[in-house]
């Protein structure tokens, strides 16, 4: 006991010298607490987009790969049935399945914006093989898990009634339900602008306020057809699109979202769904340009905050390793007396550790308390910085991408196109976080306490004092 | 029985050609004061390393109660039974005196009195007042800090006393109460004093006094 007492004594009697040692060893846990939580956190952004975006593949056609592979103009068997992609959604690989589904519409019964308002609907166009088609004014999105509509919250949000769930449900934008005075609770009834047989009578269940840009992609930058715009959409469940008996050869477009349990198991996954019949005009792909483009800047800074640690550490142990060695040396004569007043070896090494240890808990509590405070404006800045400069290089590359059209729809060869990269991080100091400083700071201690001690037993007593007079 | 007895001690620092001590029987008896002289570079200092288990003999032996020190633990013997006065002090000079001679106790296993009161009364006695008690070592002077050895070395309460030239930087009136102590413990308390000096004045309370001289132990008449 009286060597702890004396330890704490000798942390004041020796001020100087130990606010040396502590000032590096704070240094040192600080700048790992917070270069370790950052990388954690970091982390655990990366692996929670990569258990979604990351596992999340996409059964469609590549129609750049399908035009360097000559099978562009091919139409044949490209129209795989709802009953396939049922069957590509029940694997052992997958953790779940999201079908999502759009297909464009037609209505005389209420008026699409941009459209003409005297005459709703009525606006027919050739089909291309001679024919005459009702120009679609409205789109149907659908998804089996309303969730998933990564626009609500952000862009748009519900401001009366609710999200649809129930079979026959809708919800539609305030743009919509103004220009034809459509209320909660109300019916209204459109078809299939391809197949005109099967009709729709979806209750208005709620309306949501719709800052997207009505044309965003920029392939409507001179021909804005009514059906495209966004404000035209009619958001429902998966379920209700499909309740009409429809079938992919009406013009309904699957994109399901296959998520695997394991996203290095996607080359299984695709052997399963070819032997399940999927032609090789199909892809069957993670979407990796994405992941990298939305992880980018994350995981730069989760390598940065490592180096650093690591380079931190290093350094930081020698100078903490050359300190602790000169300060023994320098209390050579203390020790001289200690042991010259019988107090055994091993006890003078106890109460030279034992101020090791007070000093070490001391910068402990401290490196923690300042590295938890100062992590979250740390992360932040570099976060920020990596994401403007991804966003410009993403800017400057943009200009190259080419777009093509297939089978009524396009495509650009930027696969990363709509996603923007991670730029939030909560960096919070965790259990995991402080077990690690912990250890960290323990086998620092162990270090300065091994070199103390070493040198304190090779210590004679007489040769000390001796030497000193 | 001798407390210490020194048989056919030969000494010779290691590397060194030189013999400090050849073939020395001494015997070290409980309640004397036993004072030797010799002159600067004689050995003194080495004897009482010797005496106090710091070093050990190159050649015979050194028995305390009949035991060979080379053989026994040595802290123990130094902090439970022998009281040392360096020459050089070896205090703690970054503590203070009150609690240099708190962690002598200490390191002895003092139990069962009050340390700071025990500590404050030795203090006193070698006529260092509390406020000095409280002041670091280093802030006292050197007669000063001399006491403050002398109180550490007899703070728990050792059956043998070794003092290196306690008096070196004393004053008349502070020699004189530091001996009547040494006189107090040998004749009252029946310590064993063994004192080293070159100091001639030492050896008026002394009931052995040996010369020192190229390795040789002679004795000589008390009260020369
Ligand atoms: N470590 C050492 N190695 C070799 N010789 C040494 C060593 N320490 C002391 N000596 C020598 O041993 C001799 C005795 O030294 P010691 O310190 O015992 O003398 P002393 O009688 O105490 O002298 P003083 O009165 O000056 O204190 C001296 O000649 C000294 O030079
Ligand atoms: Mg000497």
């Amino acid at each position: 006991m009286y060597l702890i007492t004396n330890a704490l004594k000798n942390l004041w009697r020796n001020a100087g010298r130990n606010i040396l040692i502590a000032a590096i060893m704070l240094a040192i846990i600080t700048s790992t607490v917070v270069t370790l939580t950052i990388n954690n956190a970091a982390a655990k952004i990366i692996d929670d987009i990569r258990l979604n975006l990351g596992s999340r593949v996409e059964i469609g056609q590549d129609f750049m790969e399908m035009r360097a592979a000559g099978l562009d103009g091919r139409t044949d068997s490209v129209h795989l049935s709802i009953d396939d992609f049922y069957a590509f959604a029940t694997s052992d690989y997958l953790r779940k399945t999201i079908f999502s589904a759009s297909m464009y519409g037609w209505s005389n019964t209420f008026c699409a914006l941009r459209d003409d308002p005297s005459n709703p609907g009525a606006r027919e166009r050739g089909d291309g093989q001679g024919g005459i088609v009702l120009d679609e004014t409205c789109k149907l999105i659908s998804t089996s898990d309303p969730t998933t509509l990564s626009e609500f919250g952000t862009l748009r949000h519900i401001t009366s009634g609710r999200m649809f769930a129930e079979l026959n449900e809708c919800i539609i934008s305030e743009e919509l339900a103004a220009l034809n005075g459509i209320a909660l609770g109300d019916v209204i009834t459109l078809q299939g602008a391809i197949v005109t047989d099967k009709h729709y009578s979806l209750t208005v269940i709620g309306i949501y306020a719709d800052f997207t840009d009505e044309y965003s992609n920029f392939m409507f930058m001179f021909n804005r057809p009514v059906s495209e715009n966004r404000r035209n959409e009619i958001l429902t469940s998966f379920a209700t699109l499909i309740s009409a008996g429809w079938e992919t050869s009406y013009g309904l477009h699957i994109r399901n979202e296959y998520y695997l349990k394991n996203p290095d198991h996607v080359r299984f996954y695709e052997q399963e769904v070819r032997s399940k019949g999927l032609p090789i005009t199909y892809n069957v792909a993670i979407n990796q340009a994405a992941y990298d483009k939305v992880t980018g800047p994350l995981s730069g800074m989760k390598g940065a905050a490592f180096t650093f640690m690591v380079v931190i550490l290093l350094l930081g142990t020698i100078v903490l390793a050359l300190i602790s060695f000169m300060a023994v040396r320098e209390r050579k004569y203390e020790v001289g007396v200690l042991r010259a007043m019988g107090l055994a070896r091993s006890k003078v090494a106890f109460g030279i550790l034992a101020e090791t240890v007070m000093i070490a808990a001391l910068c402990l509590v401290l490196g923690l308390g300042i590295g938890s405070a100062v992590a979250q404006p740390i992360a932040d800045n570099m976060l920020e910085e990596r994401v403007a400069v991804a966003e410009a290089e993403d800017a400057a590359s943009g200009l190259g991408n080419r777009v093509l059209f297939a089978q009524g729809q396009m495509q650009t060869n930027d696969k990363a196109a709509g996603y923007t990269p991670e730029s939030e991080i909560q960096v919070r100091l965790g259990g995991e976080v402080i077990t690690q400083i912990m250890l960290i700071t323990l086998a620092l201690t162990a270090l300065a306490g091994v070199i103390g001690v070493t040198l304190i037993t090779q210590y004679e007593p007489l040769k000390i004092l001796r030497e000193r007079n | 029985m001798a407390m210490l007895a020194l048989q056919n001690v030969s000494y010779r620092y290691e590397g060194s050609t030189k013999t400090i001590f050849n073939d020395v029987n001494l015997q070290f008896e409980a309640g004397k004061i036993y004072t030797i002289v010799g002159k600067s570079g004689a050995g003194k200092s080495t004897l009482l390393y010797l005496l106090s288990g710091l070093d050990v003999a190159t050649g015979g032996r050194i028995e305390y109660e009949g035991e060979n020190l080379a053989a026994i633990n040595r802290n123990h013997f130094r902090a439970q039974k022998a009281g040392i006065i360096f020459q050089s002090l070896n205090l703690l000079t970054n503590a203070t005196a009150l609690d240099n001679i708190i962690l002598s106790m200490n390191i002895s296993g003092v139990t069962g009195v009050d340390k700071k009161v025990r500590a404050l009364e030795l203090l006193q006695k070698v006529g260092i007042s509390p406020e000095k008690a409280s002041r670091k070592v280093l802030k006292l002077s050197g007669g000063e800090q001399q006491r403050v050895g002398i109180a550490r070395a007899l703070a728990h309460d050792p059956v043998l006393i070794l003092a290196d030239e306690p008096t070196g930087n004393l004053d008349k009136e502070n020699e004189a109460r530091v001996l009547k102590i040494f006189a107090t413990l040998a004749h009252d308390e029946g310590k064993c004093v063994i004192i080293v000096t070159h100091a001639k004045k030492v050896t008026a309370v002394a009931d052995e006094i040996w010369s020192l001289e190229k390795g040789v132990f002679r004795q000589l008449p008390v009260g020369k």
